[in-house]
């Protein structure tokens, strides 16, 4: 049998009050492609830091080429042969490219003490060219695109299999999350080029795309590896269900629950522009309909829905809330005439992660729960208390605190903040990201019952799948323009194809 | 640790440091130990404590005010300047005038988003050459007579304790319920926290954050006026030596110097071990000039015990 490259045996670790790991074995062969899938907080990322050495595992052991090795830290992985490409980028955005791609290994370029950099981007263009990036290696990172970021984060990853004797394996945690497409594509085509060289663990939430790349996928819950599949054998289906242990019966996107929108409509953007964003928007948005926004990273959509909820403003065009125009300076405008936003960035500019629960739902709507200048607690503990059983938040308390939930119950708690709030225009900017598959239907039912009671919703999806399966209406946006509309009633639902050919 | 424990750790600790303390003082002199020098080491402790209890609020937001010291004699001078021309008046004036220099602070640093350490350095430096305009670059004595109809509510006595302590006791209710049960303490706490999701959530961030620069500076206010009232002058270095003390009793008391973590009363508590330990230095015979020293110490101490550097990866 062949000697693996990387593999953890009967490994566990715990923390107070969780098991984070229990008796995890797992292995990677030579120019194997593994996936790895699982709810949050099943355990893919506690198993990513014991191989990456920032956690030690309590029982069980690691082995790099049949060798057992304690990994102490990720300088020590690194230099084994384990790379790890993060899902929070680590590039530093004041340093070049060439700077980002051999930080801490500066004494390779040394020259009279001093760093060579003609050598260094010379180097660093080798690296580049294996990620297909045309970027100058002495340009400064803060000023790439996101996605280009993401590849650099990942030619990162790879330059160490040129400068290492051990075999590499390469830990890519949910590497395409921010990617659109066509890098998405572009990603696949070197992982498939860097099989001959290198073995990759894959971890994403977007189970085709496991399936698409992997040649064997192990599927986590709980702490524990509950099935490991060869990747031509299995389904989406079958990932889904192992995933979640129980049968996915509903149909994934209540396309059954799509509400037929009023004629009433509450936004309309009349050739809205905003300097090197976007241009000449116009669209009118209907009490309980979704309407989705499509386009590639750069199509200006995520720039159109923070100017909607006033957190950037407009250099030309008009906005009308309920028929009247409207400036909005900051965010509190947009919340004053009823538009919230519920932000990609659930962690930064979604939660006050340190607040408890029932603060951050009441947040937005503070005043509604003072009387003579004082919060009243009682009335607080209420509203969210109901709030928590009607969607279904799983905390063991309203005055726990938000940061300790999962993702799903954070972005449970960030929506209902919005409905105490009372608005009436919700704008919801990747509201799945890193969600679990459980929590994203939860998700997706909440769009629905918003909808049956008159809200307007605008959807910047995390996958186009989830814009088409959702929305009544989609505009597609390209380099900062609406490039197509389409009708998405339930059963007459665009392709992705048909959407792409205008994002691209 | 855990993190359990370390919450536990920061909640008790102060308290615990204060017992630890009154009991090496009170050992090495049993006098300490009696209700009446108990009394005035509290009734000493009361400016710091209110000077403090106003930056509490704006370290809890994340940011710092560098002013109080300038602003607590600046309010010192003006009380003494117009004491005898406008009787009870001057009192709210001098206040005013702290409050006006911490709305400056505030203002500055959110319009023209600056940090709050420079912007309230700058008017620290315009608040210095205010207090000189009102004292005349001297120190302007109070009389006797004024103080005594004018100022007995912060020096005098009621039931046996002295009024630095019912004013300092009020204050802490006050200031506490201020941030513990209105919304402007919820959101300053929320500020400190995850600024970026309070301004998501529609909230105007500026107007709370002036508000809170506008309370420091009004603490401020009101510590000076007690100060003259106590020592009978206003004079434009009056509180002197003082920004630093009052900076270390609110980290020595467990609010925490990066934001959104940390209470009135801990301040309280802060300043009563910063006072203790003067005590403890003096009986010692620590000189006062080699006292600044010591706080230093106890300052970078007490923030690297209360803050969570496990959870700050970078400092700058």
């Amino acid at each position: 049998m062949m000697q693996p490259v990387l593999e953890v045996r009967n490994v566990s670790k715990s923390f107070p009050g969780v098991k984070a790991l229990d008796n995890v074995s797992f292995h990677i062969n030579k120019g194997e492609v593994v996936g790895l899938i699982g709810e949050n907080g099943a355990g893919k990322s506690s198993l990513l830091k014991v191989l990456n050495g920032i956690y030690q595992p309590d029982e069980g052991k690691v082995l790099v080429d049949g060798r057992e090795i304690i990994i102490t830290s990720p300088r020590h992985a690194f230099d084994s042969g384990i790379a790890m490409v993060f899902q929070e980028q680590s590039i530093l955005p004041t340093l070049t490219v060439a700077e980002n791609i051999f930080l801490g290994r500066e004494e390779e370029f040394l020259r009279f003490g001093l760093i060579s950099k003609s050598r260094m981007n010379a180097a660093a263009a080798e690296e580049l060219k294996k990620v297909h990036l045309s970027t100058h290696p002495a340009m400064r990172c803060a000023d790439l695109s996101f996605a280009d970021r993401q590849m650099i984060e990942i030619a990162k990853a790879l330059s160490l299999d040129s400068r290492i004797k051990t075999d590499v394996t390469i830990l890519l945690d949910e590497p395409t999350s921010v990617l659109e497409q066509k890098e998405i594509e572009l990603l696949f085509r070197i992982i498939g080029d860097l099989k001959q060289r290198a073995s990759i663990v894959f971890i994403s939430h977007r189970l085709e795309e496991v399936l698409e790349i992997s040649d064997r996928v192990y599927v986590m819950r709980d702490g524990q590896i509950v099935q490991e599949l060869a990747a031509k054998d299995a389904t989406v289906k079958e990932l889904h269900q192992h995933m979640v242990g129980r049968q996915l019966h509903h149909e994934y996107y209540r396309e059954a629950r799509q509400a037929t929108p009023s004629a009433k409509t509450v936004l309309e953007c009349v050739d809205l522009n905003r300097d090197g964003a976007f241009s000449n928007i116009s669209f009118e948005l209907h009490e309980g309909e979704v309407l989705g926004i499509a386009g590639v990273i750069g199509s200006g959509r995520e720039d159109l829905a923070r100017c909607l909820a006033g957190h950037t403003s407009p250099d030309g065009g008009n906005l009308l809330v309920n028929g009247t125009a409207v400036h909005f300076g900051a965010a509190y405008d947009a919340t004053a005439k009823g538009v919230g936003l519920v932000p990609s960035e659930r962690k930064v500019e979604g939660l006050v992660a340190p607040f408890s629960v029932a603060e951050n739902m009441t947040l937005a709507a503070l005043p509604k729960f003072v009387s003579g200048g004082i919060i009243s607690f009682s009335s607080e503990k209420a509203v969210a208390a109901d709030w928590v059983s009607r969607l279904k938040i799983k905390t063991p308390s309203t005055a726990t605190s938000a940061g300790s939930l999962s993702g799903g119950n954070q972005q449970k708690v960030v929506l209902a903040k919005w409905r105490i709030a009372g608005v009436r225009v919700l704008i919801l900017d990747h509201p799945t990201r890193g969600i679990d598959v459980g929590s994203k239907e939860d998700v997706y039912e909440l769009v629905r019952d918003m909808t049956a009671e008159g809200l307007a919703v605008i959807l910047l999806g995390d996958t186009l799948d989830e814009v088409i399966g959702l929305s009544n209406r989609i505009l597609v946006m390209r380099d900062g323009e609406i490039t197509a509309r389409f009708e998405a009633p339930p059963g007459g639902k665009p392709t992705q194809v048909e959407l792409v050919r205008h994002m691209v | 640790m855990t993190q359990e424990q370390r919450t536990r750790l920061q909640t008790w600790l102060p308290l615990i440091v204060l017992a630890v303390l009154i009991l090496i003082v009170g050992i090495y002199d049993p006098r300490f130990f009696s209700a009446r020098n108990f009394l005035s080491v509290t009734a000493d402790t009361m400016t710091l404590f209110l000077m403090a209890s106003g930056v509490t609020l704006v370290i809890m937001m994340g940011g710092i005010d560098l002013s109080v010291q300038a602003v607590a004699s600046m309010a010192s001078c003006i009380l003494a300047a117009y004491l005898q021309q406008l009787g009870f008046l001057a009192i709210p004036l001098a206040v005013l005038g702290g409050a006006l220099a911490g709305f400056i602070g505030g203002l500055a640093s959110t319009k023209f988003r600056i940090p709050s350490f420079i912007a309230t350095l700058a008017v620290s430096g315009v608040v210095i050459s205010a207090g000189n305009w009102f004292s005349q670059t001297r120190s302007v004595n109070i009389p006797g007579d004024l103080s005594a109809t004018y100022l007995d509510w912060a020096i005098g006595e009621a039931l046996g304790v002295p009024n630095e302590i019912w004013v300092g006791a009020a204050f802490l209710v006050i200031m506490s319920a201020v941030l513990g049960l209105t919304p402007f303490g919820r959101l300053v706490r929320g500020i400190g926290a995850q600024e970026r999701a309070v301004i998501a959530s529609g909230i105007n961030v500026d107007r709370t954050k002036i508000a809170a620069f506008t309370l420091s500076g009004t603490m401020a206010g009101v510590a000076g006026v007690v100060m003259a009232a106590r020592l009978g002058s206003g004079s434009p270095t009056l509180a002197n030596e003082f920004l630093l003390p009052a900076i270390a009793c609110i980290v020595v008391g467990g609010t925490a110097i990066t934001g959104g973590v940390g209470s009135i009363w801990r301040t309280f508590v802060g300043a009563l071990i910063v006072q203790v330990v003067r005590i403890g230095m003096t009986f010692m015979g620590v000189s006062v000039f080699a006292q600044q020293i010591v706080f230093g110490f106890i300052l970078v101490a007490a923030v690297a015990v209360t803050m969570d550097r496990a959870k700050v990866l970078v400092i700058k």
